[in-house]
């Protein structure tokens, strides 16, 4: 028991976080930009099995990490692209039409596996970049600054999340399609393209979710690897209340408490493994339960827009 | 509507994508071929639990004398039990012979089914009831002998007296596995470590890889433990690099060459051999399988290119002949 | 024509580059599947003036204007700025041509704040990032300007209503709108907050802005207006000046015939047959909606209740048809306890219920009308053999009440649905009414309701005030409450503020104490000396 408090199991509980959390972050902030702008996006789980798929298969084939990891994105925006059409232009039932993207990347995924791998392939992924003088800090350094490049990209993303969303134009018409896409209309706005440029994003970013599953953290892919990681993701998004710092402490409580009950039992700590397992999810129940949220979603989130409509 | 047509269009496209993904059509044979169906939970190519029935399928496939004597067909990756009891309600239906519901999370689903079709054969596993219904068999491997035998191997190997166990659900053959393997370490030297994680899922490789990097952090030189999520273990082993492993359900050493030591391999064709002649000579069921070490279903395969130390060989050879002759009693 | 002036403005937002000195349209031709909602309308407007649209709901004011804002395409005709041709595929190419509207339903989004509100949709002076001091700047200098008071900062769901209206003004003026088109401006205000934009838009007129003022309020629109343009059943009736046109006239030429004015005598009132004693009940939020009611309506009274919506008037309502629970007080009528009773208890103790939500809590939509009569009695052993329903007794009832109210259907078997907002309201006052009820509880009667059936159901109101009925008149039109009331009760988040007789008091003390003015600061406010007791003139058209 006094084994948890050790500093090495800090520092191991704490990495590991860290690392968890790098999927669900690029996967949750790109779905944030979708339902930001008033379409959620369900998808995101295939879009990540393809994005992982392409990259691992690209960086095996050309040797070059970055091109599969480029690849992935671009994978991603395709997936996008076929989500805004169906659900943006189409005006197709959201939820609906999600699920149906998440099908389509989960089929895709495992018959691009069986025709071009066959076999589980492994791959020598992004390794750790210890950052100069940063790294060298106690406890901080290991846990956060001896990361790999992909990891330090999701957590990059926050503030730029932020800061796209509150400083710039394209931000406040974001939010605004996703509020009252009759007002942002009536002001010039338009609506479809801001949507489709959200939901491309998010999808990109889901694409490099993707990636930095397959190449940053289990180095390999398998048939439906991402195992529902992208519904955790988009439940993330409410749990941080479309907010990208919201959204990180969701993704770091939910990753520190799975690191820590891994640790719990290495450790030999006496609970169940059934409810060391659970313990995530119940506690991610227990914060939201707490933390009442007075912030609504986007009030259109799910309802396509017709001009004229009052 | 558009958006309708667009949306169904998209579906069928999902269901041609897992349409091809299927084996190719058979072409129609002259004589009436034996035919069989087999559902799994996971891939054919999962290096675990489903690899090993759908290769054991194959050489039965082979012996027999081709396609042409024993039509062959699969569902994979099933892992929703809803689904599954469709397709396996599917295959009865179309007159399979013989239905394989190779899970057993689909056990009390294909009880239902058996009933309504008793002229098709259902081989079930991994579980040790047949419901009493005469057109019931049942498997179950006895992973808890192999587990025992790689648990000697790994108690001699490693260096820091530390072994981590790297677990799915602790449940069935997975459970039986760790159980064998705890009693193996402890014969050899009760006071070597055994640190346990189980992730909770079948499938969660992410999860699974970080427990196996939580063990190594621990300290662990030594890892074992299955499903199809192992891949991701095994990954951190051979990514650490001096990690040894020990593998479950298949031959694991293609992943990971410099790190695999041995694997408890399930050889399902004996078994599966003995039910295709049991329903020719006219009996559909009834009999529930054990795969031992006695018998051939259950292997121990060793790892060419990493060296095992001949002592360590030796003890494991002991134990394989104690655990067959019942000398060594291995509780699952 | 004028030479258009250069514009002066400020910022790199600028949009209209030049004041549109007329804008005409010309032979306007919309449909609507099944509807023809402009015929050939001709409209224009000029800089320096306010032309109102007038007509009832449903005329084609708003779809016209929609038209000239880019929301709509016309299907025929066109529309000329200055002269020159335009077309405009959405509000973009509006707003670039300098025009601005004021939507009925505001164009809000209620989680920005009024800068960023007014900032949406612009290019910014330092794209990709917003310029946000630079646009709360110029607000503020154009609230002055323009003496539109509202905080730049402020997030749009802290305002008011009017406070919300104003940020849709400033939203135009930041635009440089030169023409702007406010539709149904007053709809939401209290009398202060009309007064108030009053002032704004002739401030507007003299800065040289064309405006463009949609209404169906008489006695707003020649208050305003300069000229006005009459539309009925998407037709042009014509277009007068203002100042030579009387209230009568346009009521004609809104309604198509000559609408009647009643004369009722006061009358005296009789013993109370609606009694609330300190009743309170929980809003659907979860806070109290009602905080002390007492209120009492007498035999041949008509009680009218003021107030802003949402101060707790759909909950009292909701309290006394039995749609609410009460969680404290009583509800009497005529001396019977009916504050926990059932719907059916109420009805049986002579309690009459004409709800606000008509479509909701007042019929069936997918039920015909037949059907939707006798909703209420269709188990009374008048219309009954044993178990079974005696239709032939029924239609003969229906028919009679059908004829009775001059409910406008094809035939008793149409789904009310498929009727027009008066006539349903007629069905359910016929319902209603023919149980012959001691108390009446009317909710918003005439919301969004034409002239005609307006008329109708006040004239009707007004009969069963003389049969000796207590009316308890709850709406937000206020015009309606002084006009058809005996006592007018205002209120106030959840109270009521002040009772007031007939004629005690002016729609502006009335107002103050919407506004949660007490009574004795707001009846001293105005110097207006209450008038003497008189007969109350009853106009439709108000």
């Amino acid at each position: 028991m006094d084994d948890i408090l050790s500093v090495a199991a800090l520092v191991g509980i704490l990495t590991s976080a860290v690392r968890l959390a790098t999927p669900y972050l690029y996967a949750a902030i790109g779905e944030a930009f979708g339902q930001l702008s008033g379409v959620v996006n369900l998808g995101v789980d295939g879009i990540m099995l393809v994005g992982a798929f392409m990259a691992i298969f690209v960086a095996l084939g050309t040797g070059s990490l970055w091109l599969g990891v480029l690849v992935a994105i671009v994978a991603g925006l395709l997936m996008g692209l076929l989500m805004s059409v169906i659900s943006v232009t189409l005006k197709a039932e959201q939820g609906i039409s999600g699920i149906g993207l998440y099908m389509f990347g989960l089929g895709l995924s495992s018959l691009l596996f069986k025709v071009l791998f066959g076999t589980v392939k492994t791959i020598v992924g992004f390794q750790p970049v210890k950052i100069p003088i940063l790294g060298d800090i106690p406890i901080i350094g290991p846990v956060l600054f001896q990361q790999s490049v992909l990891v330090y990209g999701a957590f990059l993303l926050v503030p730029l999340a932020w800061w796209i969303l509150e400083k710039t134009t394209w931000g406040l018409r974001i939010k605004a399609v996703g509020q009252n896409p009759a007002a942002a209309d009536s002001l010039g706005v338009n609506v479809n393209r801001v949507r489709y440029a959200s939901v491309c994003l998010g999808s990109a970013l889901a694409g490099l979710a993707g990636a930095s599953l397959s190449l940053a953290m289990v180095n390999l892919f398998q048939e439906n690897l991402t195992a529902g990681m992208g519904f955790i993701a988009v439940a993330l998004v409410y749990f941080g209340s479309w907010r990208p710092a919201g959204i990180l402490f969701g993704a770091l409580l939910f990753s520190t408490v799975n690191a820590l009950q891994l640790w719990m039992q290495v450790l030999g700590v006496k609970i169940p493994a059934d409810a060391a397992v659970m313990l995530p999810y119940l506690l991610t129940i227990v914060v939201l339960a707490l933390t009442v949220s007075r912030v609504r979603g986007p009030a259109a989130l799910n309802r396509p827009f017709e001009r004229g409509e009052a | 509507m558009k958006p309708r047509v667009l949306f169904v269009a998209l579906a069928i496209l999902s269901v041609l994508v897992a349409a091809c993904a299927g084996p190719a059509p058979q072409a129609s044979q002259p004589a009436k071929p034996l035919r069989v169906a087999v559902i799994m939970p996971s891939a054919t190519t999962d290096y675990a639990f489903s690899q090993s029935m759908w290769s054991a399928l194959k050489k039965v496939q082979e012996e027999m004398g081709g396609e042409s004597k024993m039509e062959l067909k699969y569902s994979e990756n099933m892992f929703k039990v809803p689904d599954a009891a469709a397709a396996i309600r599917d295959y009865a239906s179309q007159g399979f012979d013989i239905v394989i519901a190779h899970g057993s999370q689909y056990v009390a689903s294909a009880g239902e089914i058996a009933k309504d079709f008793p002229n098709v054969t259902f081989v079930w596993g991994t579980d040790v009831k047949t419901f009493d219904l005469p057109n019931v068999y049942a498997y179950t491997p006895a992973a808890e002998e192999g587990g025992y035998v790689q648990g000697v191997m790994a108690a001699m190997m490693t260096k820091n007296g530390l072994i981590g166990i790297t677990g799915p659900v602790e449940v069935g053959d997975a459970k039986a596995y760790v159980n064998g393997f705890e009693q193996g370490v402890k014969a050899v030297n009760p006071n070597i470590k055994i640190n346990k994680t189980w992730t909770g899922s079948f499938s969660d490789v992410a999860l699974m890889t970080e427990a196996a990097k939580t063990h190594i952090a621990a300290g662990a030189d030594v890892l074992t433990g299955s499903s199809q999520s192992a891949v991701g273990s095994i990954n951190a082993a051979k990514e650490k690099g001096d990690v040894l492993w020990f593998g479950l359900q298949s031959d694991q050493a293609p992943l990971a060459p410099k790190n695999v030591v041995s694997c408890v391999v399930y050889d399902w064709a004996p078994m599966l051999k003995e039910v295709i002649a049991a329903r020719q000579a006219g009996q559909p069921g009834g009999k529930v399988f054990v795969l031992r070490l006695k018998d051939g279903g259950l292997k121990v395969v060793m790892n060419p290119e990493v060296a095992v130390p001949a002592e360590v060989k030796k003890a494991a050879e002991e134990a394989v002949e104690g655990i067959q002759n019942g000398t060594i009693k291995v509780t699952p | 024509m004028a030479i258009p002036k250069p514009r002066n403005n400020s910022g790199a937002d600028a949009t209209a580059q030049r004041r549109i000195q007329r804008i005409e349209m010309c032979d306007i031709v919309k449909r609507f599947p099944g509807v023809l909602a402009n015929d050939r309308v001709c409209f224009d407007v000029k800089a320096g003036e306010v032309h109102a649209l007038l007509g009832e709901n449903g005329a084609g004011k708003s779809t016209l204007m929609r038209q000239l804002f880019g929301l709509y395409k016309p299907d025929e005709g066109e529309i000329l700025i200055d002269g020159q041709r335009v077309e405009f595929n959405s509000p973009a190419d509006a707003i670039r041509a300098g025009i601005g509207m004021i939507h009925q339903h505001f164009m809000l989004v209620p989680t920005l704040t009024v800068t960023q509100n007014v900032a949406l949709g612009l290019k910014s002076s330092r794209e990709p990032l917003t310029d946000l001091d630079v646009v709360a700047k110029r607000v503020r200098q154009l609230s002055e300007e323009y003496g539109l008071k509202v905080d730049p900062d402020a997030y749009i769901w802290q305002l008011s209503v009017g406070e919300q209206q104003r940020v849709e003004i400033l939203k135009a003026l930041y635009r440089n709108a030169s023409m702007i088109i406010l539709d149904e401006p007053t709809a939401v205000l209290t009398p202060q907050e009309v007064k108030d934009l009053f002032a704004t838009l002739r401030r507007m007129v003299q800065e040289g802005h064309g405006l463009v003022f949609i209404s169906h309020k008489l006695y707003e629109v020649l208050a305003i207006s300069d000229r006005v343009t009459v539309l009925r059943d998407g037709r042009v009736i014509g277009t007068r000046e203002t100042k030579d046109v009387t209230r009568d006239e346009l009521a004609r030429m809104m309604v198509g015939r000559e609408v009647k004015r009643l004369r009722a005598q006061p009358q005296q009132a009789g013993e109370p047959l609606l009694q609330i004693r300190a009743l309170r009940a929980m809003g659907d939020r979860g806070t109290e909606a009602l905080r002390g009611i007492d209120l009492e309506v007498r035999s041949g009274e008509i009680v009218g209740i003021a107030g802003v919506s949402g101060n707790g008037q759909r909950e009292l309502a909701e309290c006394l048809g039995g749609l609410r629970k009460a969680t404290a007080g009583t509800i009497l009528v005529a001396g019977k306890d009916l504050t926990h009773a059932s719907v059916q208890q109420r009805l049986q103790a002579g309690l009459a219920y004409i709800p606000e939500e008509r479509m909701r809590d007042g019929a069936i939509k997918e039920f015909s009308v037949l059907e939707n009569m006798f909703l209420l009695d269709h188990a009374s052993p008048k219309y009954t053999h044993g178990i079974f329903l005696d239709f032939r007794r029924m239609r003969e009832h229906a028919a009679a009440l059908v004829k009775e109210y001059t409910v406008k259907t094809p035939s008793l078997e149409t789904p009310i649905k498929n009727l027009s907002g008066g006539n349903i309201q007629k069905t359910i006052m016929a319902r209603e009414l023919s149980r012959e009820p001691r108390v009446l509880v009317a909710a918003q009667p005439s919301r969004g309701i034409d002239i005609g059936a307006t008329e109708y159901i006040h004239q009707r109101l007004l009969e069963q005030r003389a049969s000796g009925q207590a009316i308890l008149l709850i709406s937000e039109d206020l015009d309606e409450v002084q006009a058809l009331s005996d006592r007018i009760a205002v209120m106030y988040e959840g109270r009521i503020v002040g009772i007031v007789g007939r004629g005690q008091a002016t729609a502006e003390q009335l107002g103050l104490m919407m506004a949660g003015v007490p009574m004795e600061e707001a009846m001293g406010a105005a110097p207006t000396a209450p008038t003497a007791e008189q007969p109350i003139e009853v106009s439709s058209v108000v």
